[in-house]
């Protein structure tokens, strides 16, 4: 796992940082927030695709896993444990949102097709904090795709493409078998070939 | 690693994770290789697409992300310990009234208990030509039997060798 800023391995290791914060240390638990919360927000924002909403669920990961950490007994890694509690919050999240919404699952996504960039009239490019996100044409059909995708295949499918996590680092983080990532990831792989072949085949 | 399904060793298969015998028996499964070739090649460009498109993710201002998830820890901790305080504080009036009032109710019961063996409608009678027995100059050869009936609230006395009744017993 790389860290945030630099690519040179850290001075102190996970497990050391990880049994300081056991012992109430907050310096090195904000040592592992700032060399995970990147990572982290890239993830969710992946998931939720809104700004706003993926600092907040990483506010909410962090804090979950700051008050259990305790309970953290270093039989995976410190990142694995953290992406479990980030994929529970993050996929509670979106189910709750699917359910209230009754579809209409990302109004971000939704607002970037009806508005027009170039128009006079449109939203100035900086007023809002998902546009400050480089956005282009192909991203924006990347996020319409997975939003397509359940919550549970999204997150098999960038843990998998976008993060290199192997089989049983995913079967770990979402708390399910290595059989289930597999055939999720089948699926998953399947639909976004679909929706995306024309952007991939000219890219 | 044991794959039962399909969908596992296509997955297996298209990650590079099938080998030795797996691999050729599942190659062999294949009905057309050359369709399936293409889609493996489908889901690398997929794969790199989304690698490239999605792997960085820009965070701004991610000092002051640090900033706030520090100060909302500092603030839940403090709210939990007030709520440690606060509910400790309370529990020690809560236990005083719980005491107090399960005592109140233990005295009630008892209380209710000893009337019911003692009953206070007992006649006013048998007091009195008891207390008349009891003294020699009224009565020295009086015997008493009483008939009580509690639920009728009638109490039936027999006596025998009264000299005389007392003023007041005539009168009730």
């Amino acid at each position: 796992m790389e860290t945030e800023a630099t690519p040179a391995q850290p001075d102190v290791s996970d497990p050391d940082l990880v049994k300081r914060c056991q012992e109430g240390d907050t310096e090195a638990f904000d040592e592992l927030v700032t060399r995970y919360r990147t990572r982290i927000f890239g993830m969710i924002y992946n998931m939720v695709h809104n700004e706003q909403d993926a600092w907040d669920l990483a506010q909410d990961s962090f804090v979950k896993a700051w008050k259990s950490i305790g309970r953290f007994q270093g039989k995976s890694s410190f990142y694995t444990w953290l992406y479990r509690i980030v994929m529970n919050v993050t996929i509670d999240w979106l189910r709750k949102k699917q359910i209230k919404g009754a579809g209409a699952e990302f109004d971000d996504a939704i607002q970037l097709k009806e508005i027009d960039p170039a128009a006079k009239t449109a939203p100035k490019a900086d007023a809002l904090p998902y546009e400050r996100m480089q956005r282009g044409e192909i991203r924006a059909k990347i996020d319409s795709a997975i939003a397509q995708l359940s919550p549970e295949h999204r997150a098999v499918i960038l843990m998998k493409e976008t993060e290199d996590m192997q089989y049983h680092e995913i079967a770990e983080a979402l708390g399910c078998s290595i059989g289930t990532v597999m055939s999720r990831l089948f699926y998953a792989r399947k639909k976004l070939q679909n929706l995306l072949r024309d952007v991939y085949e000219n890219v | 690693m044991f794959m039962k399904t399909f969908e596992e060793k296509w997955t297996a298969w298209l990650d590079g994770q099938l080998t030795g015998k797996e691999l050729v028996e599942f190659e062999d499964s294949l009905p057309d290789r050359a369709a399936a070739e293409a889609e493996k090649r489908d889901a690398k460009k997929l794969g790199s697409l989304l690698k490239q498109e999605l792997g960085v993710s820009t965070f701004t201002n991610a000092e002051f992300f640090s900033h706030q998830l520090n100060e909302r820890i500092a603030a839940d901790e403090a709210a939990e310990d007030r709520h440690v305080t606060r509910s400790t504080w309370w529990s020690l009036p809560r236990l005083a009234w719980a005491g107090a009032a399960s005592l109140a109710m233990f005295v009630l019961f008892t209380v209710a208990l000893m009337r019911d063996k003692n009953p206070a409608d007992q006649s006013q009678y048998l007091s009195q030509i008891l207390n008349a027995r009891v003294d020699p100059a009224l009565g020295p050869n009086a015997t008493i039997t009483m008939f009580e009936s509690k639920e009728a609230r009638v109490t039936v006395l027999w006596t025998e060798g009264l000299q005389s009744l007392p003023s007041d017993f005539a009168a009730k």
